[in-house]
């Protein structure tokens, strides 16, 4: 066994020697042990052995950081070399600071042990089920593993956490064909500490496989309109991670480009929308236990009734800008449910689009959007009615979180997130 | 540079299936500049060895991170289990793979390492030249970003090799906002392979860069936004770069065919107007060196080019040895790994519509009402080959002229449909290489072609 706790005390000594007067660390070591699936088949299976050693330091306000993976003397020595003369180099900005009061936690999250054989059965069973209840479905590719880490960090204001954490992990993308007609592709997967249940039953696996062989058959949708946009529990995550990145996060907060720049605290969506980052939900799959600067991670509110109850800063950013910082690095997203159906929100819409996956580039820094429905279906009069192509769709990101029309009281659990699906309006959907 | 401790193994290799053992550093260095502040100041290395084993139609991998005799025992020992459990719980019983050349490849170019302070100096001299000459602006960035790839492959029948391929960019990023007070913004990548000494000498050479970006954004800032719907365009060599790689070139990527891509049913049929031929060119595209060469692959593999559509019919895909056995073809040299504990897995070189002759003015000229789109923020496509792009520069064409700048938009399309519209083809490949593509593992790809004339949806707004 790798003493990391050694380690890391050597490499906070030897940058504190080379004249670090804050520094932090981080030793680990992973064992993956994962399956492959091309094509439908099996292809691959790989064990991988990796160590991971990562350093800051800072003198005189100035940060220098190196990551390597390796333990032996000479590379620490060389990483510590490189970290100081890269912050003597650096310009110096006193924002860069840790958490001041260090305190000493060990965590433990997850399945330590992988049953491998386990593993593969599980794999085989989930391809077997797939063959006989969604014969349309082609695995393009199954990726499943086991990752065990063992990791410890430590700075120089005395905090050391010691980490141990093991988790499954399911990866699927595939596509539906008749003929020579064929769906688009989708993606899912799940994070999971056990292997108590069949694959199927994880996260949305099943109905995703469901909602792809109902998706060969396509049309355009005509007519350009402007309707509802309901979101699935995954492609709302990623509107929902847009949305934080283009108005909460460090650079834009930093460069003052945000248009919530002044806005903590108040409205900025529907008082339905209540959104937490939440590392500590029982739902999530091994959470964030700390940050890279020493603090203890804790579940926030993001948005708390419609409010912008916290950006999502590092301490970096917080000391520039003045902006409390996050209790958290981001990631385990949990959404509060509403009260419908999901059933109940489709016959409640008129005309609108259920987007499984948005193809779109970044939205623009003031949260214009514009893309391509993929994965989706067209829903008129209440009714989902067809699968559609080559359909663009359009709107403004933070209009978007004002326009709600409903949330679902049912929710997915993926072991990443805890989502449920979501309708706003005043989206525009056209045609070729 | 790796020390050669792999081949004295040959001798531990198991008869009867193909092995490979490969060493690998992969080193990044890293400085942004975010509006003045520096917010990234890294560097980071990564090494190790892996051992992959091929036994009747399935593979098994394992690597750590040392690197030393015991790790090679280590991986050699975990990789053929793995391949035992695999065969005796799926196996297929195929065929061996087919053999390739053999022989050695060696391209040990200059892999300098400059110290941090020389990044930093660089790219603060670049964000003092923004603050200073480019009045108005609410945001700048500049970052550079090197990383370099050092293999050492050991195989049981193929070509060994040591291969280093090393590349650096310098990232521009303006921002403004309209007289609306909408944002806009513009990024441009310089750089190339290379080291970072070998390629920026003086900051002062790319101030006409930033000057050109500049220039561009005030124009945007003044843009309109393009009116929706099916348009005669221009697209550039960047975007055609862009189409070539996301549109097309994983369709033909024989995993990617064998999981349902289009193209599965499309061999040796036209898919392109007959003025498209595509190419993934392994190292030298019309006599000249592509952005970033491969020699050899990392399952010992010469890598040569891979004909993918030869005007306007699709004539082949890019291969591993497994998939070239599956489909009667031969192996191309396409299979990469990005880190010493990934896989090879198929993946593009240099993927380029070849150039035609038509003159970019006359392409302009040729159109009464259209858009020249020339440079991509993002792109996104599908095993169909249905396709999206941001385009985050452009002008609208009026009676052959050039007329306003365009604000951020998206083009849209069926790269098989679409290409049936190409009608005028450029004499000029322009290439892009600084990102990554991405498909379990990211890998360095570069991307080219001219300009083309065709029929594409614009997202309007």
């Amino acid at each position: 066994m790798i003493e990391l706790d050694k380690i890391t005390g050597n490499v906070i000594e030897k940058l504190q020697g080379a004249g670090a007067d804050k520094a932090h660390c981080t030793a680990s070591t992973s064992v993956t042990r994962e399956f492959n699936v091309d094509g439908g088949q099996f292809s691959l299976m790989r064990t991988l052995f990796d160590n991971s050693l990562s350093l800051t330091g800072i003198t005189e306000g100035k940060k220098g950081s190196v990551g390597i993976n390796r333990f032996d003397d000479a590379a620490v020595d060389q990483a510590v070399a490189d970290c100081m003369a890269s912050a003597v180099s650096a310009e110096p900005d006193s924002a860069w600071d840790l958490a001041p009061d260090g305190e000493v936690h060990s965590f433990t999250q997850g399945v330590l042990t992988a049953d491998v054989d386990r593993l593969f059965d599980r794999t085989a069973e989930l391809l077997e089920q797939i063959g006989k209840k969604y014969p349309k479905i082609m695995v393009e590719q199954m990726i499943v593993s086991h990752v065990r880490s063992h990791s410890v960090y430590r700075n120089t204001n005395g905090a050391c956490y010691t980490k141990d954490a093991g988790y499954y992990n399911v990866d699927l993308m595939f596509s539906a064909h008749e003929g020579q007609a064929a769906s688009s592709f989708f993606g899912t997967g799940v994070i999971t500490d056990n292997l108590d249940r069949p694959f199927m039953e994880l996260g949305s696996i099943e109905k995703d496989l469901a909602d792809v062989e109902k998706q060969i058959h396509t049309k355009t949708v005509g007519e350009k309109f402007t309707g509802v946009m309901l979101l699935p529990p995954g492609c709302l995550g990623s509107f929902l991670g847009d949305i934080a990145d283009n108005f909460a996060s460090d650079g834009p907060v930093l460069e003052g480009t945000s248009i919530w720049k002044d806005k903590l605290g108040e409205q900025v969506a529907d008082p339905k929308i209540t959104v937490s980052f939440a590392p500590g939900d029982p739902q999530v799959v091994c959470g964030q236990s700390y940050t890279a600067e020493g603090f203890l991670a804790q579940d926030f509110d993001f948005i708390q009734e419609g409010k912008l109850s916290s950006f999502l800063v590092g301490l970096y950013v917080s000391n520039k800008t003045g902006v409390p910082r996050a209790k958290n690095a981001g990631g385990s997203m949990v959404m509060r449910p509403g009260d419908r159906s999901v059933e109940e929100i489709i016959a409640s819409i008129d005309k609108g689009i259920l987007v499984g996956r948005f193809s779109g580039g970044q939205p623009s820094t003031n949260g214009d959007f514009s893309g391509v429905a993929k994965n989706s279906f067209l829903i008129e009069n209440g009714k989902i009615t067809h699968a559609v192509s080559e359909t663009m769709i359009s709107g403004n990101l933070a209009d978007m979180l004002q326009n709600v029309e409903a949330i679902s009281r049912e929710r997915v659990a993926d072991g990443y997130s805890v989502l449920p699906y979501a309708a706003f309006n005043g989206i525009t959907v056209s045609g070729k | 540079m790796l020390k050669d401790i792999l081949t004295k193994r040959k001798g531990d290799f198991a008869p009867g299936v193909h092995t490979e053992l490969r060493a690998q550093v992969n080193k990044t260095r890293g400085v942004s500049f975010l509006s003045g502040s520096l917010t990234t100041n890294v560097r980071s290395q990564v090494s190790g060895v892996s051992a992959r084993v091929y036994k009747n139609g399935v593979y098994g991998f394992s690597s750590t991170a040392e690197y030393d005799d015991d790790a090679v025992a280590a991986v050699l020992s975990a990789a053929t289990d793995n391949a035992v459990f695999m065969d005796k719980r799926a196996g297929k019983k195929s065929s061996p793979l087919p053999d390739v050349a053999k022989g050695q490849t060696l391209r040990e170019i200059s892999d300098n390492d400059p110290v941090q302070k020389d990044y930093i100096d660089f790219a603060g001299a670049l964000d003092a030249y923004i603050e200073k000459s480019c009045p108005g602006l609410t945001g700048r960035g500049v970052s550079i970003r090197a990383d370099s790839m050092e293999k050492l492959l050991c195989v049981s029948q193929g070509h060994d090799a040591h291969v280093i391929l090393p590349r650096c960019y310098v990232y521009l990023r303006l921002t403004a906002d309209t007289p609306a007070g909408v944002p806009v913004e513009l990024f441009v990548p310089v750089g190339g392979m290379g080291t970072f000494d070998t390629i920026f000498s003086d900051p002062a050479l790319l101030y006409p860069k930033v000057d050109e970006l500049y220039e561009k954004l005030m124009q945007k800032r003044e843009g309109i936004y393009p009116s929706a719907g099916e348009k005669t365009c221009i697209i550039s060599g960047e975007l055609t770069g862009m189409l070539a790689h996301e549109a097309v070139g994983h369709t033909v990527e024989a995993d990617l065919v064998l999981g349902g891509s289009v193209a599965a049913h499309n061999l040796g049929k036209m898919v392109a107007s007959p003025l498209v031929t595509m190419v993934d060119y392994a190292h030298t595209c019309l006599g000249t060196p592509t952005p970033l060469p491969v020699y050899v692959d990392d399952e010992g593999t010469p890598a040569r080019d891979a004909v993918l559509i030869q005007d306007g019919m699709l004539t082949g895909y890019m291969n591993s040895r497994q998939t070239a056995q599956h489909f009667g073809m031969e192996p191309t040299g396409n299979a990469r790994a990005y880190l010493f504990s990934d896989e090879p897995l198929i993946r593009m070189r240099n993927t380029a519509i070849v150039p035609g002759s038509s003159k970019l003015e006359d392409m302009i000229a040729s159109v009464e009402d259209g858009y020249y789109f020339i440079d991509t923020n993002n792109g996104q496509a599908d095993t169909t080959g249905e396709f999206m792009f941001g385009v985050c520069m452009g002008y609208e064409i009026k009676n052959g002229k050039l007329g306003r700048a365009l604000l951020d938009t998206t083009i849209s399309g069926v790269a098989f449909e679409m290409l049936k519209t190409v009608d005028m083809v450029g004499d000029t490949i322009s290439w892009s290489s600084s990102g990554f593509c991405g498909k379990k593992q990211p890998m360095p790809v570069g991307l080219g072609g001219p300009a083309i004339r065709c029929k594409i949806t614009v997202g309007g707004r």
